[in-house]
């Protein structure tokens, strides 16, 4: 018994130290003595996606295990553009840049937003899209400027940009700020009367809470929020840094897709109900 | 809807082969351990304490983000310094595997140390004493007698490596508790989902206990039960 334990752990850990030759250009290894071998190989394989599908109306899974949603779609459109082809990769979101770096794929379209820190990390193309944020109050409170709801209590999520946000100009106006693990808990405290209002993303809130039942006698208040010193610069699609040549590419697809319309057609697909162009300006 | 939890069913699999195979790894992990503890080596015991101090005081998260990411990450550059245009891909089954398998073999090393311990030294004295070898006194007279002692935290060391598999999503598998989350968040329905996840793990635990007993039963043949 303890032999056959021993040869299953001997052969999975050398199953486990294989190598695997990604989009192998040339089939015969290029000896390491050779150094006029590392000149770089045309990209013609796949181009590697990453997402994380739990982010509905934008990445997530229909019950076949498809992935869908506006960034699969826009992820589409821009395979598309340079003429390569998407490969979906599925990873989950605390993970998500570790991976981009270990080269377990060449992009990560996942609404991910770009912010400084994360500029240190890995590198970003523009912006694919960018949804303003909105402060949600009980229908029928005045708002006119932050000093206006001085003494209510907002909720909301811990280390977003809402909270930044928050903290930034509604605390020092008098607001109290309340920060909560998880959305949905601050519509549960709304819900059990400890919170007046949130601020969140347009989408989420609006998906998430004032399409609800509980949602009903709350409204969005005030302008759309969009500070880049809050709220960064929307959503781009992250890539390793050093990689200028896709960075460039990639740039020019998202410009090719809001000029030929094709970003129009999924932004109504998702978004119609909204009136809203994702893009922002 | 339905189509969701056919998914999450057979992420469960999954959940199985990458647990079972994680408690072959950490069982042999575990037994190494124990015997180099035991072993009065000074450089075998130093090394084993290393490893289940350190293993057992990091965040198994934290283990399987450097060792696979961590680990990933340098191998590639070590490849580029080199002037190799390959990048290395580790498989992540047999990455999940080994990780988990090394985490839990540190706590197995424990429980199989504390295990030989309870066995009167004069048993395996005695067996040396008949000619016996080390591996025909292990197999004989240690072992059968070390599986009684060990199986209590046996046990509970599985029951927590079952459900740390949850994490292996981390490293890019598919299991069953990352596929409800998916579910959960397209539907916009997280209980139903969450709820069937819980059961499932719940049937694999309670079916390793039922088989634990018989385990025990059999090895505790030997042996009466006091009674006050």
């Amino acid at each position: 018994m303890k032999k056959l334990l021993l040869a299953l752990a001997a052969t999975s850990l050398l199953a486990a130290c294989g190598k695997k030759e990604e989009a192998a250009p040339a089939p015969a290894a290029a000896p390491a003595a050779a150094p006029a071998a590392s000149a770089p190989a045309p990209e013609v394989g796949p181009l590697k996606v990453a997402i994380d599908p739990t982010y509905e109306p934008f990445t997530f899974k229909t019950g076949d295990g498809q992935p869908t949603g506006f960034d699969v779609d826009i992820a589409n459109a821009l395979c598309e553009q340079i003429k390569r082809k998407c490969e979906f990769v599925e990873q989950v979101w605390d993970s998500m840049i570790p991976g981009l770096n270990a080269k377990k794929y060449d992009v990560i379209i996942s609404s991910m937003s770009i912010t400084d820190e994360r500029l240190k990390e890995v590198d970003f193309t523009d912006k694919y899209y960018n949804t303003p944020s909105r402060i949600v109050l009980k229908k029928g409170t005045k708002y006119t400027d932050p000093a206006s709801i001085k003494g209510k209590k907002i909720g909301v999520l811990k280390g977003s940009t809402q909270e930044k946000y928050a903290l930034g100009d509604l605390k020092p106006a008098g607001v109290v700020v309340n920060s909560y693990e998880a959305q949905d808990q601050v519509y549960l405290d709304i819900k059990s009367g400890r919170l007046d209002g949130t601020v969140a993303d347009f989408m989420e809130v609006t998906g998430g809470f004032l399409s609800k039942p509980e949602g009903a006698k709350y409204e969005l208040v005030g302008p759309d929020l969009k500070d880049p010193k809050y709220y960064g610069y929307g959503a781009g699609i992250a890539l390793r840094k050093g990689e200028d040549k896709l960075k460039g590419e990639l740039n020019e697809a998202i410009k090719a897709i809001r000029a030929n319309g094709t970003y129009k057609t999924l932004n109504d697909k998702y978004f119609a109900k909204y009136n809203i162009d994702v893009y922002g300006e | 809807m339905n189509a969701y939890y056919i998914a999450i069913l057979q992420g469960s699999v999954l959940t199985v082969g990458v647990s079972l195979a994680a408690l072959l790894v950490s069982i042999v992990l575990g037994l190494l351990g124990a015997a180099a503890k035991l072993s009065g080596n000074r450089f075998l015991v130093s090394a084993a304490t290393v490893y289940t101090t350190v293993i057992r005081g990091i965040p198994d998260l934290v283990v399987m983000l450097l060792v696979f990411y961590g680990g990933t990450i340098g191998l590639n550059h070590l490849m580029e310094a080199m002037g190799s245009k390959r990048t290395i891909d580790i498989n992540p089954f047999f990455a999940g595997v080994l990780t988990i398998g090394f985490i839990y073999g540190a706590y197995m090393t424990e429980s199989f140390r504390g295990a030989i311990l309870s066995i009167p030294k004069g048993q395996m004295e005695a067996a040396w004493a008949f000619g016996m070898g080390r591996v025909q006194t292990f197999m004989r007279i240690t072992a059968p007698q070390m599986v009684r002692y060990a199986l209590p935290s046996f046990t509970n060391n599985w029951l927590v490596l079952i459900k740390a598999t949850a994490l292996v999503s981390l490293i890019g598998l598919k299991e069953m508790t990352y596929l409800a989350k998916q579910a959960s968040a397209a539907t916009r329905s997280p209980f139903a989902f969450f709820l069937f996840t819980a059961a499932l793990f719940l049937v694999y635990t309670t079916v390793s206990l039922y088989a634990l007993r018989k385990i025990n039963a059999r090895y505790s043949l030997g042996t009466k039960r006091g009674t006050l």
